[in-house]
């Protein structure tokens, strides 16, 4: 009976519902072998697998503040995998970005770099590489940034030095602001959920 | 053979020397490219921190709907998370027309609309298939005499589809380097990932990803390894010194793009073309000794 009490289908249906590819899990089978595929599985606190089986189990507060849904390098290892075809990484950067939308923050500096990230894209259209990692180095405060600047620097000279780091602002395209038009409208229609 | 060249936004930064060289040695080939007006930036893997998926689709709808209105040339994308970002894009539209009714309401905002009849492919497909391993030999002037190379192949460039190679035993990189006259040394974590997009905010873990994919191309007699991603470019190689502070290694091994051994190969300017100058850990030695 306590397996009964327990169990709260709630959270799933919250992630079937609101997060990108959430109703792809309902396939898993909990074989593990996304987290044997997995290149950060060791450093995950829960597996894919174990993520999955704690969204059925309603642990809410457990999967959107675990690091593991934010250490995905996109290989599409565990895409290939999976026998029950569930794209694991697309339910993964769902969780992701569902659980900032919630105020949560899985991993850190991870998270400020995707939003600096697609900040940039959103304002410009493109990425500019050197202001990209300036941003997210202070995004902690000023006394973090200059020393994450000063750990980075020999990189940053090494690649300026080989002509491999562009020394002007990165222009914005010239359709801008259509653009931002287009990406409004899909962050009304699609899912991802609103801000809590 | 025309195409739409879509170069990205690391091709013009940290990627620039597989820009330089790949125009040259690409066009001595018969390709010719063109750029899509006024492109933006795919994404890559880590948007969704900023952006549901939806939105994610959408900016590579405008790209593909952009091209297919000018012309009917399939894009090549030569960063391969360009590449997987557009060929992902194209394939869940052609599966769903829900989605693409969704894509196409968000891309009329802006005056755009796509049909999904674009065909979006890698570099090493449109080399491998529509240039051809013989014309490429027939190209080869100065050949690289058994130059042992790692050809490292990553993950964008194949998975999840495996649209032009395998996604457990890829080949095609290591054919197209033997076409060159090097050797292709095998190595088993030819498909591991490096960390991609996520290895400077995690770089205490993704060094360790790094570290094994370099140990493991010298143990099998690398003296080279080539990449056809800026990512892996820039992590396989930036990293070395703060990967042998971290495990006391020495690897000091120089990472090239394939399309720069290319332009080494069919006896262009080793600085103008291959863009040797712009690799931090020099190549030059090793394939001048290798060319004579």
């Amino acid at each position: 009976m306590e397996n009964m009490i327990n169990y709260n289908p709630s959270f799933a249906e919250e992630v079937f519902r609101d997060v990108d590819y959430g109703d792809e899990i309902k396939m898993c089978m909990n074989c593990g072998v996304c987290a044997g595929s997995c290149p950060l599985r060791e450093h995950m606190d829960y597996p894919p697998r174990q993520i999955f089986g704690l969204i059925r189990a309603g642990k809410r507060e457990e999967v959107l503040s675990s690091k593991a849904i934010m250490l995905c390098t996109s290989c599409y290892t565990c895409v290939v995998k999976c026998p029950r075809n569930i794209p694991v990484m697309d339910v993964m950067h769902g969780l992701a970005h569902y659980a900032l939308k919630q105020g949560y923050v899985p991993r850190k500096d991870t998270a400020n770099f995707g939003k600096e990230f697609w900040n940039q894209v959103y304002k410009l259209g493109r990425i500019d590489e050197k202001d990209l990692p300036r941003r997210v180095f202070f995004a902690g405060g000023l006394l973090e940034g200059i020393k994450a600047m000063l750990n980075f620097m020999d990189i940053g000279l090494k690649l300026m030095l080989h002509r491999r780091m562009k020394l002007l602002p990165e222009k914005k395209i010239k359709g801008v602001k259509l653009l931002q038009k287009m990406l409004d409208k899909a962050e009304g229609l699609g899912k991802g959920g609103a801000a809590a | 053979m025309k195409y739409f060249l879509y170069w990205g936004c690391s091709l013009e930064g940290t990627g620039a020397n597989f820009l330089v060289s790949l125009k040259p040695s690409c066009e001595a080939l018969g390709m010719e490219f063109e750029e899509i007006e006024d492109w933006n930036c795919c994404g890559a893997s880590v948007s969704y921190a900023g952006a549901n998926d939806l939105a994610i689709k959408v900016l590579n709808a405008r790209n593909l709907a952009i091209a297919e209105a000018e012309a009917d040339y399939d894009v090549v994308a030569p960063c391969s998370s360009c590449y997987i970002q557009m060929v992902k894009v194209n394939h869940e539209i052609q599966e769903d027309p829900t989605l693409l009714k969704e894509v196409n309401e968000c891309l009329a905002e802006g005056g755009l609309n796509y049909k999904g009849g674009i065909k979006v492919r890698h570099i090493q497909d449109v080399l491998y298939n529509d240039v051809g391993v013989d014309k490429i030999k027939a190209k080869v002037v100065k050949p690289l005499n058994g130059l042992k190379v790692a050809g490292y192949v990553g993950c964008q460039s194949v998975r999840p589809y495996g649209e032009y190679d395998s996604v457990n035993k890829p080949i095609v990189q290591d054919c197209l380097l033997e076409a060159l006259g090097a050797e292709a040394v095998p190595f088993p974590n030819k498909i591991r990932c490096c960390g991609s997009g996520i290895f400077l905010p995690e770089i205490d873990y993704c060094m360790g990803l790094v570290k094994d994919i370099l140990e493991d191309a010298l143990n099998h007699g690398a003296e080279l390894i080539s990449t056809v991603c800026p990512m892996c470019a820039m992590n396989l190689e930036m990293y070395q010194g703060r990967i042998n502070d971290a495990y006391g290694t020495d690897f000091d091994v120089p990472i090239v793009y394939l399309t720069q051994l290319m332009a080494v190969a069919f006896g262009m300017d080793l600085k103008k073309d291959a863009a040797l100058n712009y690799n931090v850990i020099p190549p030059e030695g090793i394939l001048k000794a290798a060319i004579g």
